[in-house]
């Protein structure tokens, strides 16, 4: 598993509706913070590259001394993004694919409006077990 | 530059060098590319040199092959003659010579010196010419031109230019062909050991060197990416140690765009070259090519990631470079690629996506520069100056420290400025964030450097300094908390501990101070940096400041002009900042704006929460009341585990307090974030039109505290008609509570439709709040939450006026007049309440209401309750209607009767006992006066004004009609003329209520002119009292009247009868006219009380008495016809003796009278007829007609011209009209047969 690892789903809005803070590592108090900075400040990035590929996962889009963030978009222009340090690309794929799922399983509820935070307590868990096993 | 060599064979190049020169450079020229492509170039730049030059003279054989690009191209050769033996036997072999043992491509240009006047040295000149050609042109090329120093030039020009260009071509194509033979050969040895990268960088370097002579850059660019490459590989190649370079003074410098910095041979290594110089060198070259293409961008792009992978290199060997020398580098770097790119680049040549790109990466340079500046500037102790905002700490906190193989120490003559940056460490108070938010700040080290420094001395063992560190950390237990608070009093306690006089340079063991280490490496940075610039930057804190704003700034206009609005934006933040700290609140405010706009608008509320309270600052500090209140509202809008419970009171309370104290205009503030509302869930209210009424909604207050708000109003919006505004509900103050809050608004009356809730506004002090936001929930204010937007659920429905009760008679038929009887007014509520209702009375003329009597009011059977519809009415019927049935006695105060409380929801009647006065007496009919049908004569109005609903708001106003009558109709006929001149008169009773009645007596009064018949005293002849006469049923009586005179006692003269009658009533007030309300209390029917009736009656003496009577007697009863005579016959009769008549004389006086068109008469038409005056004398006239026409005639007339019409009786006088026929057919005119 990585040691650090940010998990954040951000809306066509770009609103942040989940996040997570998935990694093993022991946490700094202001990670958490810095994190959501280096995810908000690669939605840029992701903004450019969106649109030159038809590929969902955008690996490595942008890096931060050590540490590197991942995209993966979907379809309905809902940002995945997590900042890692782990260099397990298959494994980020396929933890992007798995969320997507769960996700769109979320989108499927008739009571989650689409765009609002996921307050879904299942969601969470689902997402950091995937973390445990993927990252 | 190219070289061509001119052989000037007969000494002609010094008269026409000028005229070659002048065609130099070459404009335009196609070339083969490495691939064999033909390209075209421009301006290629040439140089016409003579083979005695000395510069081809000095090469050495052996490096021609490798310096091969520097010889001449061509070889041009210059010859004259004129005579053609002199050419066949000295020029021949001299040319030939030169031409044979010459590699290098040649022609031979023919001069030619005759004048154009000069035919004979034309002509000669020809021939040499000819023969020439004939010598050393081919077929295949042609290598001779002629050149006419006096002739037409152009012609020429053309010809050499394409000679030249043949040349040149061809040349290249070897000379390529031959470079890269050899490249190949060294190629295919690379991996073995005698293999030299310097030899192989020779020919490829020379190949580009060519390429880009020839100006084909993209040529000689690839060659040097594939020497990078190769260089790469070779450098990376394990087993060899290399020197890495970069120790000597300027290194620091970055030299990547100075391909003259230093020359190879100082680079050069073994069988290769130091990294550090050689990487820069070949960067360099590929970067002058670049803007050579014009292709700043791609320097730029190329540049940035050289930096970051030189960075590395830099990083990997930074134990053996200068301090810092990788930070120092990587800004000098990041500078130089911004200016050269920056003034290479002009705007709007390239697509736009490569602006946006190359902006973006010079907005990534600035920003790389800038963290590596701020990383310097925080080793020389700066780091208080450097905001701890995100983007600086996420850039440096994870940016480790330089690593140094031993940490620079303090030189022994700085303890003076040691001393002095203590004092400053001392003086600075950490910076308190407005309203006290206590919040970590955010570090902008990756490890505390107090560590990291001590660690990485030499003389300090690790373990000692964490010793040490952790004896004066007193940061909590877990150990790692590194708030830059608890590491500067660490720093600071330390020093204190420590500080002993003259201890600064004590024994290298003990640990150095933060102020020492900032000295130490200022230092050790001044040694490294030789770039005056950057030192100036970092020498004093203004400085600084002035360089670290230059570069935000530069980052973040690149970034806005990128687009990455992202990146600009946090960048204006940093700007933002400065401009705070300087006290420039105006610009500092606009910038913190631009990203708390950003955050607030993507939601990123953790973000947000930093930059926020910033803002807010700054706003107080402008007095700009309206943005500092508002900005109060959305950082107490921000997610409540962002701040502490404390920090949102004290947002709360500087609400407060601004609102109630320091505003002096209202400001408006919107709090939609904070307060929001939403109806009580269930059906929405529903009111009638008019009434007022209470909404309840509730509001979700984010308040941390209670919150007094001084009035609450709400508009609704109508939801069908958008123009029909919305109506304000108010309350007076209201308390809401942190959380949920039901508040109840009262409502005017609105107008009728649906409603839905809109706006919420109030008043705090001299705040004027308003709410749009109906429920937390979804992302507000966003495009989703309006696409997604929940139906509008009504709050409040307002029904159309209808009816809301009904008032009506309770009864239409007619009720007693001049008697007191109960009006009833039935009472029918519809489907609304009446509770408290209030009746206004009010009699129309002629009509009293008898305050004597109580008014009742009973219940009665409703149609809608009957209706077995819902089981509630069944419940509270709770059996037959009459078993509840309710009566209660009421009085009327000031004309307006209190309804009961039972009556609120059921019908009732209201008994009112009126008396409807008529001074008249009611005129009997007879043929004399026939019966005028009047309904006015009875109606009564009453008027009624009902009040009710919840404040008495409705109100239902009616005028209900009465009916009065009297009990009979009273009319009257003379049934019989007896002989003895008594007169049977028949009085005729109808009934005219829907009652009975019973007659018990009834007496006539005579007028003058009758009297009674026998002595009768006015009673009909046959009592058969009492009468029952039932409702609109007739009864009659007779009474026996004759004609006569009486002289009353008193002289006066009736003129008119009356008719008494006593009668008693029988009836019901719930079907009609019943016993009068008093009778009713009176009690048994033995004090019956009769009641009378008088009725006027008008008798006539006969007034019309005729004396004569005119009879038309019957005509024949044949059918008349046109001209045969009809005897018309009239028998005029007396019918009584005419005394005192005026007919004197015995002959009366006829005249018939006819139409002479359709009658001729035969006899006389008027004359006397003798009549006696006797009763019963009669006469028959007879008069003979003819009629002259044939149809419905009117017959002949008798008319009696002296006698009054009145006094004749001729009922009837004749048929009006008589069938006359055609004339009978005349038989003469028949044909016997």
């Amino acid at each position: 598993m990585a040691t650090t690892a940010s998990f954040i789903i951000v809306s066509r809005n770009d609103i942040p509706i989940y996040e997570a803070e998935v990694g093993s590592a022991t946490k700094r108090e202001d990670a958490a913070q810095l994190h959501q900075f280096v995810l908000h400040a690669a939605l840029d990035i992701v903004q450019d590259l969106a649109w030159t590929t038809s590929a969902m996962f955008l690996k490595n889009i942008d890096r931060f001394n050590d540490l590197v963030v991942s995209v993966y978009v979907t379809a309905g222009h809902t940002r995945l993004m997590l900042l890692h340090d782990s260099r397990n690309d298959d494994g980020i794929k396929s933890f992007f694919q798995e969320v997507h799922e769960l996700y769109i399983k979320v989108l499927l509820n008739p009571l989650y409006l689409p765009g609002a935070r996921i307050a879904s307590s299942h969601f969470d868990t689902k997402v950091r077990a995937l973390a445990r096993k993927y990252l | 530059m190219k070289w061509f060599s001119v052989e000037d064979v007969s000494n002609l190049w010094p008269t026409v060098k000028d005229r070659f020169d002048e065609r130099l450079p070459f404009r335009r020229a196609s070339l083969n590319n490495k691939t064999r492509n033909p390209v075209f170039v421009e301006n290629l730049n040439a140089e016409f040199i003579l083979t005695t030059d000395s510069r081809l003279r000095s090469r050495f054989p052996q490096e021609q092959s490798l310096f091969w690009f520097r010889e001449p191209y061509a070889t041009v050769v210059l010859v004259t003659c004129e005579d053609l033996d002199e050419f066949k036997t000295i020029l021949k072999p001299r040319l030939k010579l030169i031409v044979q043992n010459d590699e290098r491509e040649w022609f031979i240009v023919f001069v030619s010196r005759a004048h154009p006047s000069n035919d004979n040295a034309i002509k000669s000149a020809k021939k040499v010419y000819d023969r020439v050609q004939v010598e050393f042109s081919t077929k295949k090329r042609e290598r001779c031109c002629k050149f006419d120093i006096h002739g037409p030039e152009a012609l020429f020009w053309e010809d050499l230019e394409s000679k030249i260009m043949d040349c040149v071509r061809n040349t290249l194509d070897r000379r390529v062909q031959f470079y890269e033979d050899e490249i190949r050969k060294l190629s295919e040895q690379r991996f073995m050991p005698i293999w030299n990268f310097c030899n192989f960088f020779i020919l490829k370097e020379s190949l580009a060197f060519m390429f880009e002579m020839a100006h084909l850059y993209e040529d000689a660019l690839r060659e040097y990416d594939e020497l990078e490459l190769c260089y790469l590989e070779t450098v990376n190649m394990i087993g060899k140690h290399r020197d890495f370079g970069g120790v000597e003074h300027g290194d620091d410098h970055a030299a990547l765009l100075n391909p003259g910095n230093k020359p190879l041979s100082q680079i050069v290594q073994d069988d290769s070259f130091r990294e550090f110089e050689f990487r820069q060198y070949l960067f360099a070259y590929q970067s002058k090519l670049l803007f050579k293409l014009n292709r700043p961008f791609e320097v730029a792009s190329r540049g940035y990631s050289f930096v970051i992978s030189f960075s590395k290199s830099l990083t990997s060997h930074e134990h053996k470079l200068p301090f810092c020398m990788r930070e120092v580098w990587v800004i000098t770097a990041c500078w130089d690629l911004i200016t050269a790119s920056s003034s290479q680049y002009k705007a709007g040549l390239v697509a736009p996506d490569i602006e946006k790109e190359f902006y973006r990466l010079q907005g990534d340079l600035f920003s790389l520069g800038r963290v590596k500046f701020m990383r310097l500037a925080y080793l020389v102790g700066y780091g208080n100056d450097i905001e701890r905002s995100p983007v600086n700490s996420a850039s440096l906190s994870m940016l480790p420290w330089p690593r140094p193989s031993v940490w620079p120490s303090v030189p022994s003559e700085a303890s003076s400025e040691v001393l002095e940056k203590e004092k400053l460490i001392l003086q600075t108070t950490s910076k308190t964030k407005h309203f006290g938010i206590q919040r970590k700040e955010l570090p902008l080290e990756p490890t505390v450097l107090l560590r990291e420094a001590n660690r990485r001395r030499a003389s300090l063992s690790a373990g000692n300094a964490f010793e040490i560190f952790d004896g004066s950390d007193r940061s909590g237990p877990d150990g790692s908390s590194k708030s830059p608070n608890s590491q500067k009093k660490a720093g600071v306690s330390m020093s204190r501990t420590f500080s002993s006089p003259g201890n600064f340079e004590g024994s290298p063991d003990r640990p150095m101070r933060i102020a020492e280490i900032h000295v130490a490496a200022q230092h050790a940075l001044q040694e490294t940096i030789s770039d005056e610039d950057l030192w100036k930057s970092l020498s004093s804190v203004e400085e600084f400041e002035k360089k670290y704003l230059e570069l935000t700034k530069g980052a973040a206009d690149n970034y806005h002009r990128s687009w990455w609005k992202r990146h600009g934006v946090v960048l204006d933040g940093e700007i933002a900042a400065v401009c705070f700290r300087h006290g420039n609140f105006d610009q500092a405010a606009k910038s913190y704006e631009k990203v708390c706009a950003l955050y607030a608008g993507e939601g990123w509320q953790e973000l947000l929460a930093d930059v926020l309270p910033n803002l807010t600052e700054c706003q107080k500090m402008l007095n700009d009341q309206a943005g500092y209140l508002s900005s109060c509202i959305r950082l107490l809008s921000l997610d409540k585990s962002l701040f502490l419970n404390k920090e949102r009171e004290a947002f709360q309370a500087e609400l407060v307090r601004l609102a109630h104290s320091e505003l002096k205009d209202p400001v408006p503030l919107d709090v939609s974030s904070l307060i929001t509302f939403s109806g009580i869930p269930g059906p929405p209210l529903e009111l009638c039109d008019g009434d007022p009424g209470n909404l309840s909604v509730t509001v979700w207050s984010g308040f941390p505290d209670d919150m007094t708000l001084d009035s609450v109003s709400l508009t609704l919006m109508a939801t069908f008609n958008a123009d029909v505004g919305a109506k304000a509900v108010r309350s007076s103050t209201a308390m809401l509570k942190p959380g949920r809050n039901t508040i109840t608004l009262s409502l005017l009356p609105p107008k009728p439709g649906s409603y839905v809730l809109g706006v919420l506004t109030g008043q705090i002090g001299q705040l004027r709040f308003r709410s749009h936001s109906f429920s937390k929930g979804g992302p507000a204010d966003s495009d989703d939450f309006m696409s997604y937007e929940k139906p509008a659920r009504p709050i409040l429905k307002v029904f159309k006026p209808r009816a809301l009760v009904d008032l009506a008679a309770a009864i239409s038929s007619p009720l007693l007049i001049n008697e007191i009887q109960w009006a009833g007014i039935v009472v029918r509520p519809i489907d609304y309440s009446l509770k408290g209702a209030i009746l206004h009375i009010d009699t129309g003329p002629g009509l009293s209401i008898e305050k004597s009597f109580v008014i009742e009011m009973e219940s009665c059977a409703n149609l809608s309750q009957t209706e077995p519809d819902t089981p509630n009415s069944f419940d509270s019927q709770n059996g037959s209607p009459t078993a509840n049935k309710q009566l209660e006695q009421l009085t009327l105060e000031d004309g307006k009767i209190n309804f009961p409380d039972w009556a609120s929801d059921m019908d009732s009647v209201i008994w009112v006992p009126i008396w409807a006065k008529s001074d008249s007496l009611p005129r009997g009919s007879s043929s004399v006066a026939p019966p005028r049908p009047n309904m006015v004569d009875g109606m009564r109005t009453i008027a009624l004004n009902l009040e009710f609903g919840a404040s008495h708001n409705q109100t239902f106003e009616r005028t209900i009609a009465v009916h009065f009558s009297d009990p009979f109709h009273v009319s009257s006929r003379v049934i019989d003329k007896c002989n003895e001149g008594t007169l049977l008169l028949q009085v005729i009773l109808q009934s005219q209520v829907k009652a009975t009645l019973t007659v018990y007596d009834a007496w006539l009064e005579l007028q003058d002119g009758f009297v009674h018949a026998g002595q009768g005293d006015g009673r009909p002849t046959l009592g058969s009292f009492p009468l029952a006469v039932s409702p609109t049923s007739k009864g009659g009586i007779i009474f026996n009247i004759c004609l006569g005179k009486t002289i009353d006692e008193n002289g006066a003269e009736k003129s008119e009868s009356i008719v008494n009658i006593r009668y008693g009533i029988s009836g019901d007030r719930t079907s009609g006219a019943h016993p009068p309300v008093a009778m009713e209390y009176s009690g048994s029917d033995a004090s019956r009380k009769d009641l009378t009736f008088r009725s006027v009656l008008v008798l006539q003496r006969p007034v019309l008495d005729p004396c004569m009577a005119v009879g038309f007697l019957p005509l024949p009863s044949v059918d008349l016809r046109v001209g045969q005579l009809v005897p018309m016959k009239w028998r005029v009769e007396m019918l009584k003796d005419l005394e005192d008549k005026e007919i004197s004389k015995h002959n009366v006086l006829y005249e018939v009278n006819a139409n002479p068109e359709n009658w001729m008469i035969a006899g006389r038409k008027r004359g006397y007829i003798p009549l006696s005056k006797k009763q019963g004398s009669r006469i028959v006239i007879s008069v003979l007609c003819v009629p002259l026409v044939a149809g419905y005639v009117r017959p002949p007339q008798l008319g009696l011209p002296n006698v009054d019409e009145s006094d004749i009786s001729c009922n009837p006088p004749g048929p009006h009209l008589v069938c006359i026929m055609p004339p009978a057919l005349s038989s003469s005119f028949c044909v016997p047969v």
